[in-house]
């Protein structure tokens, strides 16, 4: 009797975690969602109608013209995507490279200078030069402003995601790479061919965060990059035609077209669906390998 | 100030009819003034412009053209580089913070762009006397002949070339309707004084639903100042901003050497928060102007607002052309700030200037550039309308218009060579409104001339504090000026009391003394 | 001396010479050198400038050349009581978002483990993360357009139902929580990941041995999951520390703008650094914020970590 007491107890229990993991859930996914829907129901609907009453869920006056004004000159946009890619893919290769080789090596237990390197580089967090002499330094001396290395470099790594791969790697037992060095394997070797394999899920981890860096880059692209290149990495585009009404004739220039006809609101709101829109897209298909990733994970020594 | 894009967009800029005249300079043209000097190496000169770097291709093809005409002539080629609107402040003073070699020509202002800072701050070359005359012949003649090298000196040293052979004016106003303001009993249809717009304001409100008053966004310009100018005597001093908000001013036109600033003194400034307050609760502008981005010149033109804020040139050369076509019979008119006390001064000779990039590689050859831009034909009219038939087209009476199916939207120069323009060679604009000339006339029956334009304010003794007053400012007065204070007269007390504490009376004290020095010097000139 | 591993190793480290300890680890040494370049370039290389802080800056001298003005970059700062009030708001909202965001950062991830339905799982995890793949840039645009006065969603569903719009653009007092809303709203999905990574990594054996025990859902979660989080939300939250006086700035710069209506509960250090640049072109004044933010900052994580270890020290950074 008793024991299917605690039973009964254990399911209710359980019961009620799981309605309300499904609840809240739910409702916060509900809430993530909500603002996609305002943008792109806008970017649907008429300029005249957005302009008077503003957004809703959905759209107002059914129409695809934002649309066919962003594609009809998509020459910079094209280009914007292209950089853009171009930097998050590599971007994200290297400095996954560089991050997890770090990583393993500080946490290495037989490595003496482990603490003094762990501390060089989280000392970085405490304490920055600020602004302006980082400026200087990157544009006069390195004289790296106007070129695409500028925001490239600076967003490869940082602290925080060396740290998170020292803790990853961690966890990979240290007995692992004893039987690589009976093998006699070098350091390097071990770590390629033994560890890397086993750290999977944090390279999705951090990967992750390493892209999303790159792809929602804009604040580097102003400082360092300005109108100097051809094509602005996406979403420094998107800033400037969200934040400055000329810009927006500037992308539709080579179009026949007055200002006036020109639907501002709803062709900033396409403009940032096409902008955001195909990463998203890509997400499910990237989530599919993360979270087998993470769950497959041979974190279980 | 962002909108001087628009303004100049219209690349073909030309005044006037009674500069229609004098149009060129004869022969000289035809002569080698660069005989003797060593171009054996090809260079590749760097020109900053202001304004979003055109993507439709007119400006490559006119490049390559200019390019074949400069290597010829100067062995060198020309290349812009573009400071773009987005964030155009930050963007330009980071340029200059880092020091890039690259470009050599640095379009520059007294007024609006920082020169005098800049300067003292070591931005700019020093350009030596032998240095203009060697390499910038013509362009040293004209200034000199003008006696115009006096209002680029810092030091005794001349640190930038003035555009000083242009005619615009570029004092700020209020564009209106006049159908609508006739309808709404001012007389004539024309305001004349800065409280009719409250008039103005209120028939649309009540008249127009679909249309805002003055639909303003948060780059419009400052039109406080423009109460105080109309409402004092005082004279703005351009160039001696405190952050990005003209403050300081002289007494008036016939004592300008006393510095006073209507924010501290006087009551002019609780009559003119007293007054925005109004209008922000009419709902002259939207609760969000602050915020807000949308294009608001656009929104005139299509009717959706009853005014708009710039100057003069814009005026002229854009909002009175366009709105004849897009709002015909809307009579747009401009009640300019200083209207009913004659408040206007005369154009500022450097409210467009070049200056040498002090990292330049080759400042000689850029120098030579610059004078073939500014002075030869050939150059000028490729720099400022592009390649003839295609990009503008010269009329028989000698006028710039544009081709059949032109369209300045979509095939803009945009090339912003706002450094250099020149009377002599300007093509009057067909497109322009042809009252310009008489607007121009008027102003210069009446206005004075700018009294500032050598003053140089050292600004090294006070930099700390005119940042502390800068910061004060930078939250008082975008509140002030669209009427956000519940209680204005309060948050006026607020703000002089935090000037005081951030150093006002040092600043003053500094900035007078050396406006005694410039009228002395002045004094000993005459 | 190949045989002295793992707690060995370390402790018998000291005892070596220098030059030996640089051979026998050459190649991890050399593994860390990337990284170790890096930092030195990106973040070393520059830090002498901040003696830009204490000159009255001009190009031509650069930063070393220029004359020395002592503290007087400080100064107003100090004595307006700016540099209080700009302290006290970055502060304030780290503390917030490093707070509330971990709790339901936290939450989010046992919840997830919580969900049988893998569809469900996968969706909702797909949604959470959305917002991650929107800039800080849209996110500006997007609050404007829901929540300004004329237009504004909300205003115009609030006028539907017959009420009084709100002028959410000059109440200073409702931005904190917009602004903690948007921070969480964009940052929950993505750092519960971190989280819900961490809970994967627990040795499944020990779940099922609970679960055989026959612990409730809740008490796992009490004492098997919660307890395995510690690490990570100690490493997360010196790190947040460590940044506690940095913020958001895109974040803040996009939803705020030059409205000085909202400065007095929104300003924070960086976006008073950048305006300080943009609209005075007064980089000593920006530096001197900036310098202070290091100092201040590195106070605040030693005094941390070494209250951490203190306690545990395990979970010290260093």
């Amino acid at each position: 009797m008793a024991q299917q007491g605690t039973k009964i107890k254990r399911t209710k229990s359980t019961k009620a975690v799981k309605i309300v993991s499904y609840t809240v859930i739910a409702l916060f996914s509900l809430i993530c969602l909500l603002p996609f829907i305002l943008i792109i129901s806008a970017s649907l609907s008429t300029e005249g109608v957005i302009a008077k009453e503003g957004f809703g869920i959905l759209p107002k006056g059914l129409t695809l013209s934002a649309y066919m004004w962003v594609f009809r000159y998509p020459k910079m946009i094209i280009g914007s995507y292209v950089v853009t890619i171009l930097m998050t893919v590599f971007g994200t290769i290297v400095g996954l490279l560089i991050i997890s080789m770090t990583g393993y090596a500080l946490q290495r237990k037989d490595f003496p200078f482990r603490n003094a390197i762990s501390f060089f580089i989280y000392f970085t967090t405490l304490f920055s030069a600020g602004m302006a002499p980082t400026f200087i330094w990157i544009s006069r001396y390195l004289n790296l402003r106007g070129s695409y290395l500028a925001v490239f470099l600076q967003l490869l790594m940082s602290p925080w995601l060396i740290i998170l791969m020292k803790n990853f790697a961690k966890s990979v037992p240290f007995e692992i790479t004893e039987s690589g060095k009976i093998d006699g394997a070098g350091d390097f070797k071990i770590f390629i061919s033994l560890i890397l394999p086993m750290l999977k899920p944090a390279l999705a981890t951090v990967g992750l965060f390493l892209a999303l860096g790159y792809w929602n880059e804009w604040y580097l692209s102003s400082l360092y990059l300005g109108s100097q290149v051809d094509f602005k990495p996406l979403q420094y585009y998107l800033y400037g035609i969200i934040n400055e009404a000329n810009a927006l004739k500037g992308s539709v220039a080579g179009v026949n077209v007055t200002f006036s006809d020109l639907p501002s609101n709803t062709l900033k709101m396409a403009t940032a669906v096409v902008a955001t829109g195909p990463i998203i897209f890509l997400y499910p298909f990237v989530q599919k390998y993360f979270i087998s990733g993470i769950t497959v994970g041979a974190v279980k020594g | 100030m962002r909108k001087k894009n628009v303004i100049r967009r219209i690349a073909a800029v030309t005044l006037c009819a009674a500069m229609a005249a004098q149009t060129m300079i004869p022969a000289l043209a035809e002569e080698n003034v660069f005989e003797g000097i060593d171009t054996s190496d090809h260079e590749v000169i760097t020109m900053l412009v202001l304004g979003n770097k055109p993507t439709n291709g007119r400006l490559e093809a006119m490049l390559e053209e200019l390019n074949a005409v400069l290597t010829e002539k100067v062995n060198a080629e020309l290349d812009l580089f573009y400071i773009e609107w987005t964030d155009w402040q930050t963007q330009y003073n980071v340029q200059l913070l880092s020091g890039d070699s690259r470009v050599d020509i640095i379009t520059t202002a007294t007024d609006w762009l920082y020169a005098w800072e800049n300067t003292q701050k070591g931005a700019f070359l020093p350009l030596s006397e032998d240095m203009l005359k060697t390499y910038a012949p013509k362009t040293w003649a004209q200034v000199d002949a003008d006696g115009d090298w006096d209002v680029c000196k810092y030091n005794d040293e001349i640190y930038f070339i003035p555009e000083d052979h242009y005619t615009q004016y570029t004092n700020h106003g209020m564009f209106y309707r006049g159908d609508w303001a006739k309808e709404a009993g001012l007389e004539d249809g024309t305001i004349t004084k800065y409280e009719d717009l409250t008039d103005y304001f209120a028939w649309i409100l009540e008249n127009k639903p679909d249309c805002i008053p003055f639909d303003a966004n948060k780059n419009t310009g400052n039109i406080i100042t423009g109460y105080l100018t109309s409402k004092t005597d005082n004279v703005i001093i351009s160039g001696v901003n405190v952050g990005n908000d003209e403050f300081w001013f002289g007494m008036s036109p016939d004592d300008p050497f006393t510095v006073t600033s209507p924010y501290m003194e006087g009551d002019a400034l609780y009559d003119a928060a007293d007054l925005m307050k109004e209008w922000n609760d009419m709902g002259v502008w939207r609760e969000d102007v602050m915020n807000y981005d949308g294009d608001t010149r656009e929104a005139m033109y299509a009717g959706t607002s009853g005014a708009d804020q710039h100057h003069s040139q814009t005026y002229y050369s854009q909002v009175k052309p366009n709105m004849d076509v897009k709002q015909e019979g809307s009579d747009v008119k401009m009640y300019y700030w200083g209207m009913e006390n004659n408040n206007v001064s005369k154009p500022l000779r450097t409210h467009g200037a070049a200056a040498i990039n002090s990292y330049s590689e080759h400042p000689e050859r850029a120098l030579m550039v610059y004078d073939l831009l500014r002075n030869d034909e050939t150059c000028y009219r490729l720099i400022n309308y592009g390649i003839e038939g295609v990009d503008y087209i010269v009329t028989e009476d000698g006028k710039l218009d544009y081709p059949e199916g032109y369209d300045t939207s979509r095939d803009a120069l945009d090339s912003n060579f706002w450094c250099g323009r020149n009377d002599d060679l300007e093509l009057q604009n067909v497109s322009w409104w042809d009252g310009t000339a008489d607007m121009i006339a008027n102003y210069d029956s009446f206005a004075y001339d700018y009294p500032y334009e050598a003053l140089i304010i050292d600004k090294n003794a006070i930099e700390a504090e005119m940042a502390a007053m800068a910061n004060v400012l930078s939250e008082y007065l975008p509140q002030l000026r669209w009427g956000k204070f519940e209680d204005p007269h309060a948050a006026i007390d607020e703000m002089r009391e935090k000037l005081m504490a951030a150093g006002y009376e040092d600043v003053k004290a500094s900035i007078q003394a050396d406006m005694d020095a410039y009228k002395e010097s002045l004094e000993t000139a005459e | 001396m190949k045989k002295n591993k793992t707690g060995a190793a370390a402790a018998a480290a000291p005892k070596k010479p220098f030059l030996k300890k640089l051979k026998d680890s050459r190649t991890l040494l050399l593994m860390c050198l990337p990284a170790i370049l890096f930092f030195i370039v990106f973040n070393y290389c520059p830090l002498p400038g901040v003696y830009i802080a204490f000159t009255n800056y001009n190009f031509r001298d650069g930063i070393f050349g220029s004359p020395f003005v002592g503290f007087k970059n400080f100064e107003f700062l100090i004595r307006s009581g700016e540099l209080w009030h700009l302290t006290r708001n970055t502060v304030l909202y780290n503390l917030a978002f490093i707070v509330i965001g971990n709790v339901l950062q936290i939450a989010l991830a046992i919840m997830l483990n919580e969900i049988g339905s893998k569809l469900f799982k996968k969706v909702s995890q797909t949604l959470m993360f959305l917002p991650y793949f929107i800039s800080v840039v849209l996110i500006g645009a997007i609050a404007f357009n829901i929540l300004n006065y004329d237009t504004g969603a909300l205003n115009s569903l609030i006028r539907a139902t017959g009420g009084n719009p709100i002028k959410i653009y000059s109440q200073a007092g409702i931005w904190p929580f917009i602004i903690l809303f948007c921070n969480l709203w964009q940052q929950t999905g993505y750092g519960s990941v971190v989280y819900f990574a961490s809970i994967c990594g627990i040795d499944s054996s020990m779940i099922e041995a609970a679960e055989v025990d026959g612990a409730t859902s809740w008490q796992r979660i009490r004492y098997i999951i919660l307890p395995s989080l510690k690490p990570t939300f100690i490493i997360l939250l010196l790190f947040a520390l460590g940044g506690i006086m940095k913020g958001n700035f895109g974040l803040f710069w996009n939803l705020i703008g030059n409205n000085s209506q909202l400065y007095s509960t929104t300003n924070i250090i960086e976006t008073f650094v950048y305006r300080t640049m943009m609209s005075q072109n007064n980089f000593a004044t920006s530096s001197a914020v900036g310098l202070y933010q290091s100092i201040f900052g590195f106070a605040l994580v030693m005094f941390s970590n070494w209250l951490v270890k203190r306690i545990d020290p395990d979970y010290a950074l260093f």
